[in-house]
């Protein structure tokens, strides 16, 4: 695989959309999934607004952390990455094959998947969140900056969250049972991503790793942006770590693909 | 005796299954240790910042937390598992194998909930038991043997609650293919990790009469840490009864109309 | 009958199958006002089957035998009439009754997948409460009569569908019932373990007294096991009684194969035939003819007269014949 990787062509587009349209036929099936993924923020989000009750916590209202969930809840839809079902299941049923024989890189297969989800969730999950923001009474001070600054800062959450998620599921080429590390690298996305509580109200030692760590890069960083939890140093040492974990996540990935097919076409496919 | 005898007939058939299958299980016991200490941490980190909500502590909730993972766990022992092979996506039902399971002289209700056991749960199920012991610690109380008791009858009335839902959504399978009730449920079942209270008052509502998963956790916990009104005892109770009639009713309708309608 | 242990009487079935509408407007008043249709799968039959007989169930698709079958079992309600086996209705299902029957179904499995046969096999001695003592003489015997000591060990998925099979025969009969219900047991089985189940039913059969009901499209496992057949078409039963006196009813013929001497025939240009005879094949020298029953010496003798003949022979059709007529003609 010498292509470059990020060659538009038309069979890209074409690949996009019959994914797209074959998983519009199974709508219920995906509006159910959304459904499921949005509770455990709503729950938080009920928790904390009820804690924070008429005064606040940390500086945050009940009007703020309803933001803080509702805007996290799109944000996770948007960035959450299914490349381990989409290329690990590929690999560890031997599928590879199938992908690697078409004259389009792979990586576009795992694209196509990713943008026909998301639309499909998004078509649900939105209507949903503004229901919400009204019932639930949502505050949100918005300024042309955060607003501006939110748009970087989303894509590169989406494209960290999915290269990490990509080389990941490679692993898929060395050990085909990686469950105990998606286990694990659900619940530290879970801890440090900002679904627990926002990275802010966590104690201390957490809230270090939670800042060095990629996880929160994915998720709440853009929603910190937004929201304007974040001061315009704390916004710039930001973007610098998302960048700077967006690379590596790239590196790893390109690493990881070079060896690891090296690796099956010598143990045969 | 019989009853117990068949069941360990199950659950020593079940291992071999599973053992066979070659589940690993440090890689269970890990998942399980994960799934602990992400919701014992939620739980410490929202009271790091406040000392209580609606009256509910630290220690309260995890009381609340102990009930929703020892409750988990035996759903997770016998009831998923033996619903999953009748009703599920790879099911009975589906492979026409569930001809066979009417076939035994065993009530099917009895067969089709017991029959299948999945032992790594009782991992879960000890975790489960230790959050509770280390929230009643932290309580600072010493419980009496009466509390003790009344605490394990509204964990047995809760499990009934569980147990009639479930069965009601497995028995749905003879009218519906669809699958997805139990995925519902499953996300409202999140939300009794945390006590009932916490919610706001409408939703508080819905999750104890409604979808009663409130019920189900909480009001154990409250068994241990204040106590429960003579009138919820009575209603949960009678719910417990109402539901598991409706649901075995439900399986022997549904049982009647699949061997009528079936070729 | 004194000993007879199944009883059916007037037996019907009939499904309501929803009518399944096309276009939109049709969808949609059938979903305010459902339509449906009536299906009848078995019409008021009637038979009765002593303790201990072998009795084949025959038809085409669809004819309605696995549907009596499983009424029979009690897997299905009827929608009139009576059934009762060995003094059961059997869609009660009362334990006590489903303890004395057993039912084996050629595309579907009773065993756990993953485990040994063995395995499968304690957990039903346990469903079925039959002793310890008794569990291992039963499966003891069975082994020995299916020869599958090397099999119980082994994971079912590990086993070829012939071994399977003594598996899912073995299952059913280790709590001795006392009518075995078999479903296409010889389904997708190669001849030789076709004829080795054939041989171990005929000698269970003989040895125990279990009664036996079998539906199969293989003749040659009808033709192997049953005295008595029951012909199901459309439903109604077309026969009851031996296979042979089916054939003789159904096709009152036999065939006449000759071969004459030498190049006898002009091409295209047959010999002179008497009157009935039917030619079914003629090429070159030789010659197949139908002839009805009643006339075949008579007409055997004039053919010997009139015609060179070489070789002949005088043969019953086939049952396959036989029944392929039935199926295609409905029994007329």
């Amino acid at each position: 695989m010498t292509r470059g990787i990020f060659t538009p062509s038309r069979g890209g587009w074409a690949l996009i959309r019959s994914t797209w349209l074959s998983w519009m036929q199974y709508r219920s099936f995906f509006f159910i999934l959304a459904f499921g993924w949005m509770i455990p923020p709503l729950i938080y989000l009920l928790v904390w607004s009820t804690a924070a009750g008429e005064g606040s916590i940390s500086g945050m209202t009940r009007g703020a952390f309803v933001a803080y969930y509702l805007i996290l809840i799109l944000v996770n839809q948007i960035t959450y990455a299914q490349t381990n079902w989409t290329v690990g299941d590929l690999i560890r049923y031997g599928q590879i094959n199938k992908v690697l024989l078409r004259p389009i890189p792979p990586l576009y297969d795992a694209l196509a998947s990713e943008f026909a989800g998301k639309v499909v969730y998004l078509v649900f999950v939105v209507p949903i969140l503004v229901i919400l923001a009204f019932v639930l009474k949502l505050e949100l001070d918005l300024t042309l900056l955060n607003a501006l600054a939110f748009i970087p800062a989303l894509i590169f959450a989406w494209a960290l969250r999915f290269f990490w998620g990509y080389w990941l599921a490679l692993l898929a080429f060395w050990a085909t049972r990686a469950d105990a590390l998606l286990a694990l690298q659900d619940s530290l996305v879970f801890l440090l991503a900002g679904q627990v509580a926002p990275i802010a109200l966590l104690p201390g030692a957490l809230k270090t790793l939670a800042v060095i760590l990629p996880f929160r890069y994915m998720v709440a960083f853009p929603v910190e942006v937004i929201t304007g939890q974040l001061t315009r140093p704390e916004m710039l040492t930001g973007f610098a770590i998302q960048v700077g974990w967006m690379a590596a996540a790239v590196i790893l990935y390109a690493l990881l693909w070079r060896y690891g097919l090296k690796r099956y076409s010598a143990v045969g496919g | 005796m019989r009853p117990f005898r068949l069941i360990g007939s199950f659950m020593r058939a079940s291992f071999q299954e599973d053992a066979a299958y070659r589940t690993n299980f440090f890689i269970s016991l890990f998942t399980s240790l994960l799934n602990l200490l992400t919701g014992v941490l939620g739980i410490l980190v929202l009271f790091g910042q406040i000392d209580s909500v609606h009256g509910w502590t630290l220690a309260s909730t995890l009381a609340v937390l102990g009930v929703y993972l020892v409750v988990s766990a035996v759903r997770g022992l016998f009831i998923s598992p033996s619903f999953d092979s009748l009703s599920g996506m790879d099911g009975e039902i589906w492979s026409g194998a569930f001809d066979f399971t009417i076939l035994r002289p065993v009530n099917t209700q009895f067969f089709a909930s017991f029959r299948k056991w999945r032992l790594f749960a009782l991992l879960d199920l000890v975790l489960g038991v230790g959050v509770l012991v280390a929230a009643v610690i932290q309580l600072g109380v010493v419980l009496s043997v009466w509390q003790v008791l009344f605490f394990l009858f509204m964990l047995v009335v809760g499990m009934s609650i569980l147990y009639a839902i479930l069965l009601i959504f497995a028995a749905l399978i003879f009218w519906s293919p669809g699958v997805l009730f139990t995925w519902v449920f499953d996300g409202l079942f999140q939300m009794a990790r945390y006590p009932a209270n916490i919610y706001p008052g409408w939703l508080r509502m819905v999750l104890t009469w409604i979808v009663p998963v409130g019920v189900i956790t909480t009001f154990p916990a409250r068994a241990l840490t204040d106590s429960i009104t003579p009138v919820e005892l009575v209603v949960s109770l009678l719910l417990a009864v109402v539901l598991l009639a409706a649901a075995s009713i439900l399986f022997r309708v549904g049982l009647r109309k699949y061997a009528s309608a079936s070729s | 009958m004194e000993n007879t242990i199944i009883r059916v009487k007037e037996l019907t079935k009939t499904y309501r199958v929803p009518v399944r509408a096309e276009g939109l407007g049709a969808s949609l008043k059938s979903l305010f006002k459902p339509t449906y249709s009536e299906v009848s799968a078995v019409q008021a039959i009637s038979f009765e089957i002593p303790q201990g007989e072998m009795v084949g169930l025959i038809g085409p698709n669809g004819a309605g035998k696995t549907t009596t079958l499983k009424m029979l079992a009690g897997l299905l309600h009827p929608t009139s009439g009576q059934v009762s086996v060995a003094g059961y209705e059997p869609w009660q299902r009362q334990p006590q009754y489903l303890r004395r029957i057993s039912m084996v179904m050629g595309n579907k499995s009773q065993m756990l997948w993953d485990i040994p046969p063995l395995d499968s096999f304690r957990v039903l001695g346990e469903i079925y409460s039959v002793p310890k003592k008794e569990f291992e003489r039963n499966l003891e015997e069975l082994v020995q009569l299916l020869e599958m000591k090397e099999l119980l060990t082994k994971p079912v998925r590990n086993l070829s569908l012939g071994e399977r099979m003594k598996c899912e025969l073995t299952a059913s009969l280790l709590h001795r019932p006392s009518v075995l219900f078999l479903d296409e047991p010889t389904l997708g089985l190669d001849v030789s373990m076709q004829l080795r189940l054939r041989r171990f039913l005929a000698d269970y059969n003989r040895s125990s007294g279990t009664t036996v009901i079998l539906t199969s499209h293989y003749m040659a496992d009808v033709m192997a096991l049953c005295p008595r057949v029951i012909l199901i078409h459309h439903g109604k039963i077309l026969h009851d009684g031996e296979l042979g006196t089916l054939a003789r009813r159904m096709m009152p013929f036999k065939i006449l194969r000759i071969t004459l001497k030498q190049e006898s025939m002009a091409d295209n240009e047959l010999p002179e035939l008497p009157d009935g005879v039917e030619v079914l094949e003629a090429e070159s020298n030789n010659l197949n003819l139908r002839v009805p029953r009643d006339e075949a010496a008579a007409i055997t003798a004039k053919l010997l007269e009139t015609l060179n003949v070489a070789d002949l022979t005088i043969e019953d059709p086939s049952i396959e014949a036989v029944i392929d007529q039935v199926y295609t003609d409905g029994g007329q």
